[in-house]
């Protein structure tokens, strides 16, 4: 039996032209990664995450269970694509295996089994009806996605991507491949017999309902047709979004040896902005899409732009990186890290004069193994700095006091904004000072700082500590008594304190000692950006406050009397959108301390 | 006839002269953020910095001067900003001075 017929050529150059891409690909990015991840590649490969990996692939990529957990239809559109199309080639080689043998029979032979099958006198019904069923699987994936394009409500998003030209070209493929395999295999149910129940039934209708020759000369175009749409689509896919098939996979492997993105853009962030499948998952939770109709800045088209070297400062710099998007993307791809070192290769400029005068500055007071950094924003909002004074007083903790009388800023809010290495600067001057006072733990009441603190500066021997967890300690320390007299309160998760560093438990825990604690519709891992985020230079004041007034009518259709959050940037954003009296936590714990 | 040193000079004249500056630049700032004609020049931005607390940065003097078309050490005086973002919380316009800083830098530095 030959395997070769002229339809064959377009899914021959495709298949090739495929992999030679991918290939190409993956070489070049492992090729230019920085030094210290190839180390870290080539440790990681024979360690048991690669067996972990193999499993997570199978979950992810072609079952992918993080998008059931987020919404079960698109899970299943998603699933039926992959698990379907995957196990469609499989059973497809078992099928050409239990009627040839183990006989080596090329690719397009697999794949075209059916035209090639036609001079085989025996039949298997068991493969006949997996394979239609299979293919039933796929395409009601398929009829789904075109629902989705038309409708994406009925699918449970809001919104769902605008695609430009080159995916249009590969999703249409995309949508014709099975359809267009359905035809081909029921014609020739109709010519040669055989099949399952569903292209059996249909090639049987067609042959009585239809003339023979009719049959017999879409025959061939029928086949052609179905190579086509697959050599189309694979000669599209690594150009297109459909890259993220095969790029989730060594991305997953990656993360599981720890190649993370870092603040300098590499060649590694490609397997992240590759392996995003613009599902558009992302659109829904930006707040910028929700409450001020600005579509163009979202991750999937700031990937997109990225990917394509079409990346604007604009785009790039509208962004709370409030981590909603994060929290939800089903690939898990880094997206506030590929932001801020997007940002940082549009605009870091290193300057080896800047910031001359932090020379020799030390402007801190006080002596005590607890230090407390009050950040920029706590020294704009004194009421928290007054409040943390008594809590010190009242536990008769000895303070040094960091930055009172002015002090230099943690560097994050430099950082977002691209200035990587001036920001640097900033860190170190930081960090001399707290080694300088022999501190053991530092205190500080903005979630800014204490992300910063704890990712970025590495400091060794000081526990580093926000205030909502230290006043918790001194809870549960027994040291600091509260009266229960705070009455209905709600709170407010700060995006760098919740999403940023994880601290949900901490405040709530302290919260309900003082009041009652009712939680807003959207809270923890879903709660609302304030709009003040230090990370957007783009929108303006009347949009950011937009944002709060969006929130703050949640915390008002709560019925609590007081909004209580740990930020005090977040107190000055919510206190504009909202009548309610507006209080950090430190202020209600200082006013309920029993004496 | 050597210049007898009487122990004083005189002044260099600070005049701004609009007229000879050239605007450009400024017009550009402008156009990308058209918030700043609504700036007051109340000094808020300057009394809350955090770099102004520690040097003589003066945000409020740099912007006008900039807007002036005196582009003269703008970029060094702004690059001792830390965007740390309190100016922008307290301007009563309520005006993007982080934009401003970084919109500032880039229309003046090299980048």
């Amino acid at each position: 039996m030959t395997f070769f017929a002229p339809f064959c050529i377009p899914f021959i150059i495709g298949t090739v032209s495929l992999f030679v891409t991918i290939i190409a690909k993956w070489v070049s990015w492992v090729y230019y990664m920085p030094r210290t991840d190839r180390k870290l590649l080539r440790r990681g490969l024979f360690s048991m995450q690669t067996v972990k990996g193999v499993g997570e692939v199978v979950c992810e990529c072609l079952l992918h269970r993080r998008i059931f957990r987020i919404n079960p239809l698109l899970g299943y559109m998603h699933m039926s694509l992959a698990f379907g199309w995957f196990l469609l080639i499989v059973v497809g080689w078992l099928e050409t295996v239990a009627y040839l043998g183990l006989e080596p029979v090329p690719l397009q032979g697999h794949v075209f089994f059916r035209y090639f099958a036609t001079g085989i006198s025996e039949h298997k019904p068991v493969f006949d009806f997996v394979m239609d069923a299979l293919l039933l699987f796929v395409l009601s994936g398929v009829a789904l996605a075109w629902g989705k394009r038309f409708y994406s409500r009925a699918m449970g998003m809001r919104r769902t991507t605008k695609h430009f030209l080159g995916d249009r070209v590969a999703l249409s493929a995309l949508w014709f491949i099975f359809p267009a395999r359905l035809v081909a295999e029921s014609l020739t149910c109709a010519l040669y017999g055989g099949g399952g129940f569903l292209t059996g039934t249909i090639g049987r209708w067609m042959a009585s309902h239809v003339n023979i020759e009719i049959l017999q000369m879409l025959y061939e175009p029928s086949w052609w047709f179905y190579s086509c749409a697959l050599g189309v689509f694979f000669v599209a896919m690594p150009f297109s979004r459909y890259q993220h098939i095969f790029t989730e996979i060594p991305l997953i492997f990656l993360r599981r040896y720890r190649l993370l993105p870092h603040e300098k853009a590499s060649s590694l962030d490609k397997f992240q902005i590759q392996a995003c499948s613009r599902c558009g998952i992302c659109l829904d939770p930006c707040q910028l899409q929700q409450d001020l109709g600005i579509n163009d800045v979202q991750s999937v088209y700031f990937l997109r732009d990225r990917r394509y070297n079409r990346l604007k400062l604009a785009v790039a710099n509208n962004c709370l990186m409030c981590g909603r998007c994060e929290a939800v993307c089903p690939v898990g791809i880094n997206l506030n890290t590929l932001r801020q070192n997007s940002r940082d290769r549009l605009r870091n400029i290193p300057d080896e004069s800047r910031y001359k005068y932090f020379k020799g500055l030390d402007r801190s007071s006080g002596e005590g193994r607890v230090g407390y950094f009050a950040g920029c924003m706590t020294l704009l909002t004194p009421r928290t700095l007054h409040s943390m004074e008594q809590i010190f007083k009242a536990v008769g903790e000895d303070v040094w006091w960091a930055d009172r009388d002015g002090g230099v800023c943690c560097g994050r809010p430099l950082k977002l904004s691209g200035e990587t290495d001036s920001a640097k600067k900033m860190m170190q001057f930081n960090k001399e000072l707290f080694y300088k006072h022999n501190i053991s733990i530092l205190v500080t009441s903005c979630p800014i700082c204490l992300r910063v603190f704890r990712e970025e500066y590495a400091l060794r021997g000081i526990e580093v500590l926000h205030h909502s967890e230290y006043i918790a300690r001194l809870m549960r320390e027994g040291r600091l008594k509260l009266n229960n007299d705070g009455g209905r309160v709600t709170y407010h998760d700060p995006c760098e304190l919740g999403r940023g560093c994880g601290i949900y438990d901490a405040p709530r825990e302290v919260l309900s000692a003082v009041g009652e604690l009712l939680e807003p519709k959207h809270t923890r891992e879903n709660s609302y950006c304030c709009g003040g985020s230090l990370a957007n230079t783009v929108i303006g004041d009347a949009q950011q406050l937009r944002l709060a007034q969006t929130m703050s009518a949640e915390f008002e259709a709560t019925g609590a009397g007081t909004v209580v959050t740990s930020c005090p940037l977040c107190k000055k954003s919510i206190a504009r959108g909202t009548s309610m009296p507006v209080k950090d936590l430190s202020e209600i714990v200082a006013e309920n301390i029993a004496s | 006839m050597a210049a007898i040193n009487w122990g004083f000079a005189i002044s260099r004249p600070r005049v701004i002269d609009v007229d000879h500056n050239n605007l450009r630049k400024s017009d550009e700032i402008l156009l990308e953020m058209p918030e700043l004609q609504s700036c007051i020049g109340c000094g808020a931005c300057t009394a809350s910095c955090t770099a102004g607390n520690l040097t003589q940065f003066n945000f409020r003097k740099v912007h006008t001067l900039v807007r002036r078309g005196e582009y003269q050490g703008a970029y060094e005086e702004m690059n001792k900003c830390m965007l740390c973002g309190k100016c922008r919380l307290l301007c009563p316009r309520g005006i993007n001075t982080r934009g401003v800083v970084m919109l500032i830098k880039r229309k003046l530095g090299d980048f």
